[in-house]
């Protein structure tokens, strides 16, 4: 029962190394669209394009380049691009541990989970265990294709999450955005804090609907009962005649069916 | 809103929402869609075993929202069945499968009203149990039309040595499935068949018979859906509840009745409703268990 | 610096009000690669194909569908879709207030700076409290046509927006399917014990892109016209299950 995620390797610390894959967090909600041709509804997907040949570029034929002037590229194939960090390329090596409290939120980008690949299931528990038991998440850098980041790894219910964090040079400064500083009015803020008081409630996710989404699903279900549904049409691994044999015994059979009638 | 707890083979279950009235227009609550599956669970069960079940869920009735749920919902009672299928992506998910009446029960309780299932069960994915030929009727033409042409379909496969069943798909048309059950078929193969015999099907009778998906090809002809011989298609499983209107049943149909059927002029004598559905099916057994044991290889291919 | 003001709104709950202007936080930074075709280095170009026929199709033939089952869609166009668009606002209107470490960072989207709009007493005081409380306001807002779900943060001076990810746009764990593991009191403790010697405080200082450095360097050597040693990349040896506890204790030998 293999998983295959989007990455494939191992996370270490210290003298542990754990065989994991890298897996989605994120899924589109429940409304999300498909781009279809209007002339046969049949789902788009995005390709590449030559357009100087003019054909579709299959990803074995696709090269990345780094610009260096006017249609100059520098090339660089996947070898050299993992062999830039090789030890990072396939390893998650956390180094040290932090309070994810002391991570200002601004920081986070996107987030993963890690599931254990054979063998490392024992390890993977443990790492979750104990860094649930300390309340504390590991600090690590590895490489996904062509960039490196920083991750936290953290622990959510019985899994890992892995959580990719901007480098402290993207973060803009919001200096110049501070306000002057003046005197808080104690009434004014006893005022607020009453207010903010009587509106605490616990997080729940659960609770916070999309209404969006929701009128868009009100008017797919108009639509479904006043239009209903288009099919797109099934794409033919090859295009061709059928087996010759098979038509002949069809046709053959089909004689006999309308002589009967 | 009423809940009860019942008791299936040493396994509890929460039935919730019991006198919810699912089918507005006809008055066919939680509690009868739970009590017409378990009346027909004896004939249902043996097809949906081991497949990967695809949910349809009216939460609030036939005439609201639905959705489609393909993942085995996350919060089921562990003696759920699941099974591991891989997705397009490298991903993975986790379906159901309904091997139990304590699990139909759980699904029904769900609101799931229409059970979908593919035509190959979960540990062999690429493998199809059977054909299917899914007859859809074009506006004017009708399940009539769709009768007409399963006969047809019959005597078609005669020579070749196949034996078909058919059934009403409980909405507007009918399914003709052909039994394979070898492990060397593939849907390659069903698909390249039915595909065959649906285009020579079109070119003997034009006038009611297409093989083409598209909209306009359609108008007023039976439509021979020959791609849903595919492993990522599914279709509604025999005696399953539709979401209609009425509580009609994807229910078989002999052969010879649906000849004495076709000859007559009322389209809606050919549908069953879910009480007729289970005082035939207790009278007469499965009328498709074919359908899960029949031996036959596609020719010619 | 921070970026641009991208939009003015204002802050609502109760009878508080606190007008604001939205700023980006973060900008990233990365070398651009572009996709070319082997055979002639001309530049690719992203084209919606359509899976059928094999051809590109231009904007005017492409309409939105919603997959309501395998391979049927309802159509909708782009007049329906705007009717369910929100009203445009320029309220942030907070629903309530949570303490900050209940929300986890799985549902932290995009961050923004909000910066006071004209008036900053009441800015400030709600900056202060929302720290001194360690609270978060859950708020909703539109912008730009969209719905956004977020939490108003305070870093003390500075009050933020961060969006926050919609329950169903985030996997639950559960899906994972995790086998359950059973592991001995010492291991758990040697592990716990290891973990608190290699903690430290969170200074993100440390931590810069170096690979996109080494590629820096590796695109300059390139483009010098040197050679590239090609490094295959090390996959480390995963630690045997018996073996876990012996691993523990010998990472915690070296850092004790």
């Amino acid at each position: 029962m293999a998983v295959t995620g989007i990455w494939t390797g191992t996370i270490s610390f210290s003298l542990v190394a754990i065989p994991v894959q890298l897996v989605k967090a994120v899924r589109p909600g429940r409304v999300s669209f498909r781009l279809l041709h209007s002339k046969d509804y049949s789902p788009l997907a995005r390709r590449m394009l030559c357009p100087e040949e003019e054909v579709l570029v299959p990803p074995d034929e696709i090269i990345r380049g780094y610009e260096i002037g006017p249609d100059k590229y520098i090339l660089v194939t996947d070898e050299e691009l993992e062999s830039v960090s090789p030890e990072r390329s396939r390893t998650i090596e956390i180094l040290e541990f932090i309070d994810l409290s002391e991570v200002e939120p601004v920081y986070f980008d996107q987030p993963y989970y890690l599931v254990p690949a054979k063998g490392g299931e024992k390890a993977y528990r443990l790492l979750v265990e104990v860094m649930r038991r300390t309340n504390k998440a590991g600090l690590a850098k590895f490489v996904l294709r062509e960039r490196e980041y920083l991750v936290a790894v953290k622990s959510v219910g019985e899994a890992l999450a892995l959580i990719t964090l901007h480098y402290r040079e993207e973060i803009l400064s919001e200096e110049d955005l501070e306000p002057a500083q003046g005197e808080l009015e104690a009434m004014e803020k006893s005022r607020l804090k009453k207010s903010i008081e009587n509106m605490m409630a616990d997080f729940n996710p659960e609770h916070y609907a999309d209404q969006r989404r929701d009128r868009i699903m009100d008017l797919l279900k108009k639509k479904a009962k006043e239009q209903g549904q288009v099919e797109a049409p099934r794409v033919e691994e090859e295009e061709g005649e059928g087996p010759a044999d098979l038509i002949a015994a069809l046709e053959e059979s089909m004689r006999q069916v309308k002589k009967s009638r | 809103m009423s809940r009860k707890i019942v008791e299936i083979a040493g396994r509890k279950l929460s039935l919730s929402n019991l006198e919810k009235d699912l089918y507005p227009a006809y008055g066919f609550t939680k509690a009868h869609i739970l009590e017409y599956y378990r009346r027909i669970a004896n004939v249902i069960l043996p097809h949906l075993q081991d497949r990967a079940l695809t949910l349809k869920r009216y939460p609030e009735g036939v005439d609201q929202e639905f959705f489609f749920e393909k993942r085995c919902p996350v919060h089921r009672p562990a003696w759920v069945k699941t099974a591991a299928v891989n997705l397009e992506d490298r991903e993975q998910m986790t379906v159901c499968l309904v091997n139990d009446l304590e699990t139909l029960m759980w699904v029904a309780n769900l609101a799931s009203l229409e059970l979908h299932v593919p035509l190959a069960r979960a540990a062999s994915p690429g493998v199809p149990d059977s054909l299917v030929f899914d007859l859809d009727p074009g506006d004017p033409a009708n399940i009539l039309d769709c009768a007409r042409v399963a006969l047809i379909l019959r005597d078609l496969l005669k020579p070749l040595g196949l034996t078909g069943l058919v059934k009403t798909s409980g909405k507007k048309g009918l399914h003709v499935y052909v039994p394979l059950n070898r492990p060397e078929t593939t849907f390659t193969d069903t698909k390249k068949f039915s595909r065959a015999v649906a285009e020579i099907l079109q070119k003997n009778y034009p006038e009611l018979v297409t093989a083409k998906m598209a909209k306009e090809y359609r108008r007023g002809k039976v439509f021979i859906n020959w791609s849903q011989n595919d492993s990522s298609k599914t279709m509604i499983c025999v005696y399953s509840l539709r979401a209609r209107e009425k509580p009609l049943v994807s229910f078989p149909l002999a052969w010879r009745d649906l000849e004495d059927l076709a000859g007559q002029d009322d389209p809606e004598k050919l549908q069953v409703i879910s009480s007729e559905a289970v005082s035939r099916a207790e009278k007469q057994g499965d009328l498709f268990s074919e359908v899960l044991v029949k031996q036959q290889k596609l020719p010619h291919l | 610096m921070a970026g641009r003001a991208m939009w003015k709104g204002f802050i609502h709950f109760g009878e508080t009000s606190v007008p604001v202007k939205l700023h980006t936080a973060v900008k990233e930074n990365r070398v651009q690669f572009h996709l070319l075709h082997k055979r002639d280095q001309v530049r690719l170009h992203q084209q919606m194909i359509c899976a059928y026929e094999k051809v590109p199709v231009p904007p005017e033939e492409q309409v939105k569908g919603f997959e309501m089952e395998e391979g049927r869609f309802i159509l909708v166009d782009p007049t329906e879709l705007e009717q369910t668009e929100p009203e445009s606002s320029r309220m942030i209107e907070v629903h309530e207030f949570v303490k900050t470490a209940q929300i986890d960072p799985i549902f932290l989207d995009r961050a923004y700076y909000l910066e006071p709009d004209i008036t900053f007493k009441e800015y400030n005081t709600l900056a202060g409290l929302l720290e001194e409380m360690a609270v978060d306001g859950i708020c909703t807002w539109t912008m730009r046509k969209r719905s956004y779900l977020g939490a108003l943060q305070s870093s003390g001076k500075t009050l933020r927006l961060n969006t926050l990810r919609y329950v169903d746009e985030v996997i639950p764990v559960t899906s994972l399917e995790l086998q359950k593991f059973s592991l001995s009191e010492k291991e758990l403790n040697i592990g716990s014990e290891l973990i608190n010697h290699l903690t430290e405080s969170f200074r993100p200082e440390k931590f810069t892109n170096e690979h996109q450095q080494r590629l820096q360097a590796l695109i300059d050597k390139k483009a010098r016209g040197e050679k590239i040693a090609i490094l295959r990349p090390r996959r480390k040896k995963s630690t045997a299950p018996d073996k876990l506890l012996e691993a523990l204790e010998a990472s915690l030998r070296k850092v004790a």
